[in-house]
């Protein structure tokens, strides 16, 4: 890769230390120095405890640094959060029970301050795009699991952020919806251009979305190593049979610091 | 023969019980079904004097029903007088506590350096007995005015609100607080600012805990209502005429005012229950 690609985020000899409970410190993060390249996919990997989680949340400015800092075009992650360059999809898909699917996709809009028509129009194109367009109407817990994960992924679309972080978001679901929403979000990141870093403990997940892999190894939480996913895109499901992404994924595998985990 | 006697075991029927208490009408209408039987069975014990005989009392103590219904309608201009003196009591002093003790909640809530102090102590006074505020309060209300009837009135409904306002101060406190991981997040990931944070998700999310504390609150308000006019200095009220009557040994009478009080408090909660089933629709 020899282009000359713009850095969207950079990050300087980051850490996080917290306190446990006894008061004693625990460092859940040192020394990353990382470059993230503009409408890149790049996947955070690592076991539990490796601080991936923490990373992306230093980086959304939900978490202070300990040490270090991070840049994101040019500017403090506060800064670009207050802008409201951010899309987030958590863990679970935190959708309010009281508002309908529709509704819950506008929020972020209202926050900003869009008109009712803007809001409705977007949430409406957000909708179809996941897929949910029949069930705008539902409440949260009228949908299962993997339709509210839609309308989690739908909802972070909406303001158009320049850069979408996802903490982990397919990790609750089975292994169909997940590769559903896996085509899914290959298929809207194209269509749409941002700058994506995913969270995850899945080696084929990271492997299988990723222009670059981040391995980071626990104990205490660092980036060990980045591996590049040269397969070719658009991928589709059968990339997974062939010898090349398996032989990705062991290259991923064999990267972790102390061996495979 | 084997697949002879594997359909036989398929097909076996349910025993009858097995199959009633499985129904789901049955499941639904016994909820109403059987505290009806359980009214009706005792109204005719009672009516039968087959519970005076029970109790070793007498139909003077505890009046027969048909007497009792019939001086609910002899008295019926005083009763209603009565309630209404009970009703506004419990109504005022119920809306001024729980909008105080939610207001104090969205305070500690937002500051909890301040407000947590302010939770404890309309904690503290919760814990106090009704029979040993109502006096008090009285005293306290003695120079509020000139009018017996009107003095009297606001001491009644200060202890009204007091309990009021520290059964919705903590309920709504947990509603404004306690919300789903990562909500928070979420509000601060699009810039929110506290305001907007708590209209948009603190508030919706404290509104079931709201009907939590009215559920018991509703009922409390009239029970304090009652028992502070016991003590209260203007003679007024369903729960100061049971008393007044007792002493005078109309039993009748008082079971007349008794039966109304268990009006009220029914028709009361048979209203919350309405608010909540529509307020409460899109929470699930």
């Amino acid at each position: 890769m020899s282009e000359v690609r713009d850095i969207e985020i950079k990050t300087r000899e980051l850490g996080v230390t917290f306190q446990d409970n006894a008061g004693r410190d625990v460092t859940a993060l040192t020394g990353v120095n990382l470059e993230i390249y503009k409408g890149e996919f790049i996947t955070l990997l690592g076991p539990s405890g490796c601080g991936k989680t923490t990373l992306l949340r230093s980086i959304a400015d939900l978490q202070k640094p300990t040490t270090g800092d991070v840049h994101i075009q040019g500017m403090t992650p506060k800064e670009v959060r207050l802008q409201q360059k951010f899309g987030f999809v958590f863990q679970q898909p935190v959708l309010f029970d009281w508002r309908t699917v529709k509704k819950n996709v506008e929020l972020p809009m209202e926050i900003m301050g869009y008109s009712k028509g803007e809001r409705s129009d977007r949430a409406d194109e957000m909708l179809e795009m996941v897929g949910l367009k029949d069930f705008a109407n539902h409440y949260p817990n009228q949908l299962s699991g993997g339709m509210q994960q839609r309308a989690n992924i739908a909802r972070a679309f909406g303001l158009d952020p320049d850069i979408l972080l996802m903490d982990e978001p397919f990790s609750a679901l089975d292994e169909f919806t997940k590769e559903k929403l896996h085509e899914d979000l290959l298929r809207i990141w194209r269509a749409t251009n941002k700058t994506i870093l995913f969270v995850t403990h899945n080696i084929q997940e990271g492997v299988f979305l990723s222009d670059r892999v981040c391995v980071l190894s626990p104990h205490p939480g660092r980036l060990s190593a980045i591996v590049d996913i040269d397969i070719e895109r658009p991928r589709t499901l059968e990339v997974k049979e062939s010898s090349y992404f398996n032989e990705l994924v062991t290259k991923v595998r064999n990267s972790f610091e102390g061996g495979s985990v | 023969m084997e697949y002879e006697v594997k359909l036989e075991k398929v097909g076996r029927k349910k025993s009858l019980s097995q199959r009633i208490k499985e129904n789901k009408t049955w499941q639904k209408a016994s909820t109403i079904v059987l505290p009806l039987i359980f009214g009706i069975v005792l109204v005719g014990l009672w009516q039968t004097e087959v519970l005076h005989s029970w109790f070793h009392t007498d139909t003077f103590t505890l009046p027969l029903i048909n007497k009792i219904g019939g001086i609910m309608g002899d008295i019926s201009d005083k009763i209603l007088e009565n309630t209404i003196a009970t009703v506004e009591v419990a109504f005022f002093g119920l809306v001024i506590g729980s909008v105080l003790g939610y207001l104090i909640a969205m305070l500690a809530a937002l500051y909890p350096k301040i407000g947590s102090g302010g939770l404890s102590v309309i904690g503290a006074f919760a814990s106090i007995p009704v029979v040993a505020m109502a006096p008090v309060l009285n005293n306290w209300t003695k120079d509020v005015s000139t009018d017996a009837n009107l003095r009297s009135m606001v001491s009644k409904i200060i202890v009204v609100t007091l309990i009021c306002a520290a059964d919705m101060g903590l309920n709504a406190y947990r509603g404004l607080t306690e919300l789903k991981p990562f909500s928070e997040d979420l509000m601060a990931i699009y810039g929110a600012p506290k305001k907007i944070t708590l209209w948009k998700l603190r508030i919706p999310n404290s509104i079931p805990y709201v009907f939590t504390a009215l559920k018991v609150s509703v009922p409390a308000s009239i029970m304090t209502a009652i028992v502070s006019e016991y003590f209260a200095e203007y003679i007024t009220g369903v729960g100061r005429a049971i008393r007044e009557n007792i002493v005078l040994a109309q039993y009748s009478t008082a079971w007349a005012y008794i039966a109304t009080a268990c009006l009220i408090g029914v028709v009361a909660y048979v209203v919350l229950m309405v608010l909540q089933s529509i307020l409460l629709r899109r929470y699930h």
